[in-house]
């Protein structure tokens, strides 16, 4: 994602740092094994803050996938993952995962990601997390902890629910214990915390930036720059970046340069970007479309409450909006979005790899439209699997928005 | 007592349902069997599931997409046509991503008095299971609110005992299909427990009773068809089983959602009912969509011992990623084992019985 992204130079100072990130968690990533620390593998939305305060590296297959997608290797992938048997209705971010294990490649020095000694998952951001875990606990022979949830939809979390999520991170804690030697340090753990808190915070700033018209900061610079947040929540070296991101962006805002020159249609995104294609974020730009908004990089963020640690952890990942809102909920989210942003369309992303997220979506622009009269569009595509992508008929659905927004200026 | 009566139940149930609504009963709908239809009946109100149709799905389109299961789509779309106007209130219990999304969107456009999602947990552990007592407690609680009426403890040991006895009746006209010739074919047993997700316990339990006192004295099938076990979620059209025992199949066991799966599991009383139904809900023989799964490919080996099993054949909705993703590990546990195994992606009916019944043909041929 840092070397081939296709934006032209890298208009951010800050950039260049995250590619130095980057560049230093694959390494490392690489190298581990030889160093014999623990590697876990986790779900997006599981506590990533346990493993670093516990010295076990993280691995993030579904991020890992986002690069392979961009390195235009997803496709081979998932052709050897439905080789053994996964279907190609399967989400292409597990297919991508599986076949890359059986190939032994990946975008990193030609080889994998390092094999798991330990698998973490959660399942309230969708259940083929926990299902393609327990299918990476079979193929490795390693323990699995999944961090199971009972949460609503559309209602307040109650206290029992949060205790239930709460309770089996304390258990997770002992069973990277068991499965490690690692001991838990509370001390550490609250550290750890802090820093994953200041740059989630720090993140919500920096997407606050793009309420200012024209907006500071491009959709690629932000689905970019997410990748601190979610895979170093916790280290010291996220909050670092963030800060400087923040003074760098807050500076464009200061001075009035945006990031993209001719806005003229303020845009939400709904999900997930088209990860082997973000050239989709230019082609808008050059219509004057730019995004200013998303629920997919907040849904990262989220302060936790440090004095009561393994509670706040948990209010942090089911507290998530985009995770446990219900669809009335969505649209109301989405409607002060509108009003905050300056917003004149949503764009959604409907993802054929996702049902759980994109299942509501039609009801969300419906909504929407109903509401406030503001328009949306649907295409739909798989986010890392490009065998059926078709690039023309994408950019015509995207064209007839366009034309919508025109005449409703 | 026929077969036959347990189809008409079904294919009747709209204007059956209609019926009891103009005689002043309350009917709620609820999605699989993970919903404590114990609880739901103790407060008077009958329960009834929602499955697909056969039916084309025209007004869903436009509420979710296509690569949503047709069995969504189609519960969707009926619900969109009015078919289930007569319901007053829809229960759904977390299971798979779809019947998580589910019900805000029924809700959304199809008016229903009362909806409750149960946020049921995946695990099987003691804290899990506090969690769903607790979800249990405020369906209680919501549906008291709801008639106006409390729901006494009495009542819903009363609830239980009824539904323990389907279930094991259920069970013992299954175990019939261990023998040698088994009294009842898959699709007759297909109709018989689909008829109970639409029929009042009572009723439907002196149905069983007199179905089962007529098959013991029966003629018995010849007891030459390949013998076969039939795992899955649901299907709606009957043709598919049809189709595999016309072709020399004999049906002689299942994991069917719509199936044992259903009713393997009894609630074992206890002081407290909302413990003992947390237990069995919990507890019950795996879906796929829970964690860890295992034990359900673990019954699938001993039931194809038990009914002396001689193939499975899996039949699989398409877009169902709970069931897809452990396909590859079902196939090769089967391998291990000696078990031959059929795999068949279906989009709630058998569609053109060419593509299907050739494969099937020619698994039968090699395992005769």
């Amino acid at each position: 994602m840092s070397e081939k992204k296709p934006v032209k130079k890298k208009r951010l100072k800050t950039a260049e740092k995250l590619g130095e990130l980057m560049k230093d968690y694959y390494t490392e990533s690489a190298m581990i094994k030889s160093q014999k620390k623990p590697v876990a593998w986790l779900t997006s939305v599981a506590p990533v803050e346990i493993c670093y305060a516990m010295d076990v590296f993280p691995v993030y297959p579904e991020n890992y996938a986002t690069i392979c997608a961009a390195r235009k290797l997803s496709a081979e992938f998932c052709e050897a993952a439905e080789a053994k048997g996964y279907s190609t209705d399967l989400c292409s971010y597990a297919l991508n995962n599986f076949g890359s294990i059986y190939l032994n490649k990946g975008p990193f020095m030609g080889q994998g990601l390092p094999e798991p000694d330990l698998l973490i998952a959660t399942e309230h951001a969708c259940l083929s997390m926990a299902k393609w875990w327990e299918a990476l606990s079979r193929h490795f022979d390693v323990p699995l902890y999944v961090v199971d949830s009972s949460l609503p939809v559309g209602e307040d979390v109650a206290s029992y629910q949060i205790k239930y999520f709460a309770d089996q991170l304390e258990e997770l804690v002992e069973f990277i214990e068991k499965h490690t030697g690692n001991k838990f340090d509370m001390k550490r753990f609250k550290e750890v915390l802090r820093y994953s808190d200041q740059a989630s915070s720090l993140f919500l700033e920096i997407a606050e930036f793009r309420k200012t018209v024209p907006s500071p900061v491009s959709p690629i610079e932000m689905f970019t720059n997410m990748f601190p947040l979610v895979t170093l929540a916790g280290k010291k070296e996220a909050v670092e970046f963030y800060k400087e991101l923040r003074d760098e962006i807050k500076d464009l805002v200061d001075r009035g340069v945006p990031a993209v020159p001719n806005e003229k249609y303020r845009l939400i995104w709904d999900l997930f970007p088209v990860w082997y294609n973000l050239k989709l974020f230019p082609y808008m730009e050059e219509k004057g479309g730019v995004v200013v908004a998303d629920v997919y990089a907040t849904a990262f963020g989220g302060s936790i409450d440090i004095s009561r640690p393994f509670e706040g952890l948990a209010e942090r990942y089911v507290g998530n909006p985009l995770l446990s809102y219900g669809i009335g909920e969505y649209i109301e989210l989405y409607k002060q979005m509108i009003k905050d942003f300056h917003v004149d369309g949503i764009v959604f992303h409907s993802n054929r790899s996702c049902r759980m997220a994109s299942m509501g979506q039609y009801e969300v622009k419906q909504g929407i439209y109903n509401d406030l009269g503001i328009p949306g569009v649907v295409f739909e595509t798989d986010f890392v699997d490009p065998r059926s992508y078709s690039d023309e008929q994408v950019k015509d659905t995207l064209d007839s928005f366009f034309e919508i927004l025109e005449t409703r200026k | 007592m026929t077969i036959m009566d347990f189809q008409e139940k079904y294919k009747n149930r709209h204007e059956i349902a209609k019926q009891w609504k103009k005689d002043g009963k309350k009917i709620f709908g609820y999605f699989c069997g993970y919903v404590p239809e114990e609880l739901i009946g103790a407060a008077g109100i009958i329960p009834v599931r929602i499955l697909g149709s056969l039916d084309k799905v025209s007004l869903a389109d436009s509420h979710i997409q296509s690569f949503i299961c047709a069995f969504g789509r189609s519960c969707l779309d009926q619900g969109l046509k009015g078919t289930y106007d007569y319901l007053d209130g829809i229960v759904v219990s977390k299971t798979c991503d779809i019947m998580r999304n589910m019900l805000g969107i029924w809700s959304r456009n199809i008016e229903v008095p009362f909806t409750f999602y149960i946020g049921a947990p995946s695990k099987r552990t003691e804290a899990a299971r506090t969690c769903l007592i607790e979800e249990f407690k405020l369906l209680r609680s919501k549906l008291e609110e709801f008639t106006g009426k409390s729901i006494d403890d009495n009542s819903i040991n009363q609830s239980i005992e009824s539904y323990n006895q389907s279930r094991k009746l259920l069970k013992e006209l299954y175990e019939l299909r261990a023998e040698d010739n088994p009294p009842l074919s898959g699709s007759d047993f297909y109709h018989i427990v689909k008829a109970g997700f639409v029929t009042p316990k009572k009723e439907y339990n002196e149905m069983l009773l007199e179905l089962k006192s007529k098959l013991t004295s029966s003629e018995s099938s010849d007891g030459k068809g390949v013998r076969l076990l039939i795992s899955g979620s649901t299907f709606e059209d009957v043709n598919i089983l049809k189709m595999i025992e016309d072709s020399g199949g004999t049906v002689v066991s299942d994991d069917l959602c719509v199936g044992s799966r259903y009713f393997w599991d009894l609630i074992e009383p206890a002081s407290d009912p909302i413990r003992a139904l947390a237990d069995r809900y919990q507890m019950r023989v795996t879906c796929p969509c829970k964690h860890p799964s295992d034990e359900r490919l673990e019954r699938i080996l001993d039931e194809v011992k038990k009914h002396r099993v001689q193939g499975v054949i899996s039949i699989v909705q398409k877009f169902c990623d709970t069931h897809l993703f452990e396909y590859p590990y079902m196939r090769d546990l089967l391998q291990e084992n000696d078990m031959p195994f059929l795999y068949l992606e279906t989009e709630d009916r058998l569609g053109e019985e060419g593509q299907f019944k050739t494969r099937v043909q020619a698994f039968l041929e090699m395992l005769r």
